[in-house]
């Protein structure tokens, strides 16, 4: 596990609006180059954000990416 | 001779969009109720004239991602601006429509970090991190349309492990009083963030709270028994979705022994909502 590739790679996905853009066109080329494991590759490929998450991903960021952000709803009681 | 002439915490998102969002009307009218009590905080605070106002808040991995987190960082300079978040989602989007630029009060930043790096705290300093809702949405909640009290945002890091201990940041809290007190001005300070929330910072947990460990915390905020806060550790905060707490033992520390009355408390999955004011005038 890489807990700095995955965050450096979220917290571009989040910061970089022309990365984010050329990985949702093309992930693979967005990915090619960067040191990730084959399961942190296929996560973000897959954008699982809860399994990025449990790959090291900072909460905060899974939730905030934007076009990628996990939102958790729930019904809360009156 | 200066004086802390206001002390409170808050929960830091701040917006009844984002709550009805995530888990509809109860939410909604949940974190509305925490806002009065939070605006009539700042009525208090505008009351008793600050020249200057320490908040205490935490970095959500937007200022310092990833080339140095600061455990604890100062942030200097004669203006601070807010985080420009474009296509924000979620939290970032309280940000949106807020001004862009806050003056700061440079010399008593500038006291806390030089007099701190005298005192033993080896602190970060920053002139150019921009502030997120952690800082701006109690700010501005507190304020509304009235001129934003000159500002010393100040960050610790809650999330990134290693993080400082409780301990440490109450230590750096009396630090923060003795520079307050000899100093010629009167200060507010308000910590963020929280209370139980996103334990273990897990996404399978958003929406989990721990109700029972925030009233213990309570307690002991009401009763003045700031010992046993000394005595946490990150990884009880980090089991209990504790992690801001450590923004408020920074502030529990500055004003150690004073009583605190808990203006709001508000149950929800998501998060426990509260506004808390400590006995200082």
């Amino acid at each position: 596990m890489s807990r700095y590739e995955v965050n450096s790679l979220l917290y571009r996905l989040k910061k970089d609006r022309v990365f984010r853009a050329r990985f949702n066109a093309d992930p693979d080329g967005a990915l090619a180059g960067l040191d990730l494991t084959d399961g942190e590759r296929a996560a973000f490929r897959a954008r699982d954000m809860e399994r990025i998450n449990a790959l090291g991903g900072y909460l905060h960021l899974v939730m905030s990416v934007p076009g990628m952000a996990a939102h958790v709803t729930h019904t809360e009681p009156e | 001779m200066g004086k802390i002439v206001f002390a409170a915490a808050m929960s830091h998102v701040l917006d009844p969009d984002y709550y009805q969002a995530a888990c509809g009307l109860t939410g909604r009218r949940k974190v509305e109720a925490c806002m009065a009590e939070i605006e009539k905080l700042g009525e208090t605070l505008l009351a008793r004239r600050p020249d200057a106002l320490i908040v205490v808040a935490d970095d959500h991995l937007n200022a310092f991602s990833f080339n140095a987190v600061p455990a604890i960082c100062v942030r200097i300079g004669r203006y601070v601006n807010r985080m420009i978040q474009d296509e924000a989602e979620a939290f970032d989007k309280v940000l949106d429509g807020m001004p862009e630029r806050y003056t700061l009060h440079e010399e008593l930043a500038n006291r806390i970090l030089e007099d701190g790096l005298g005192a033993g705290f080896d602190l970060a300093l920053s002139w150019e991190a921009p502030i997120d809702h952690a800082f701006l949405s109690p700010v501005m909640t507190m304020h509304g349309a009235r001129p934003v009290t000159p500002l010393v945002p100040i960050w610790i890091n809650c999330f990134v492990a290693p993080q400082p201990t409780p301990a440490r940041c109450f230590a750096f809290g009396r630090h923060i009083a003795r520079v307050v007190a000899t100093s010629p001005w009167n200060v507010g300070l308000i910590a963020t963030g929280g209370l139980s929330h996103f334990p273990e910072l897990r996404l399978p947990r958003v929406g989990e709270s721990d109700v029972v460990f925030d009233q213990k915390l309570l307690g002991w905020l009401a009763e003045g028994e700031h010992e046993p806060l000394r005595a946490l550790t990150p990884a009880e905060l980090d089991k209990a979705g504790e992690h801001e707490f450590l923004n408020w033992m920074t502030l529990i520390g500055a004003v150690t022994p004073a009583r605190a009355d808990v203006r709001y408390f508000g149950e929800l999955g998501r998060i426990n909502l509260a506004a808390v004011e400590w006995r200082v005038a």
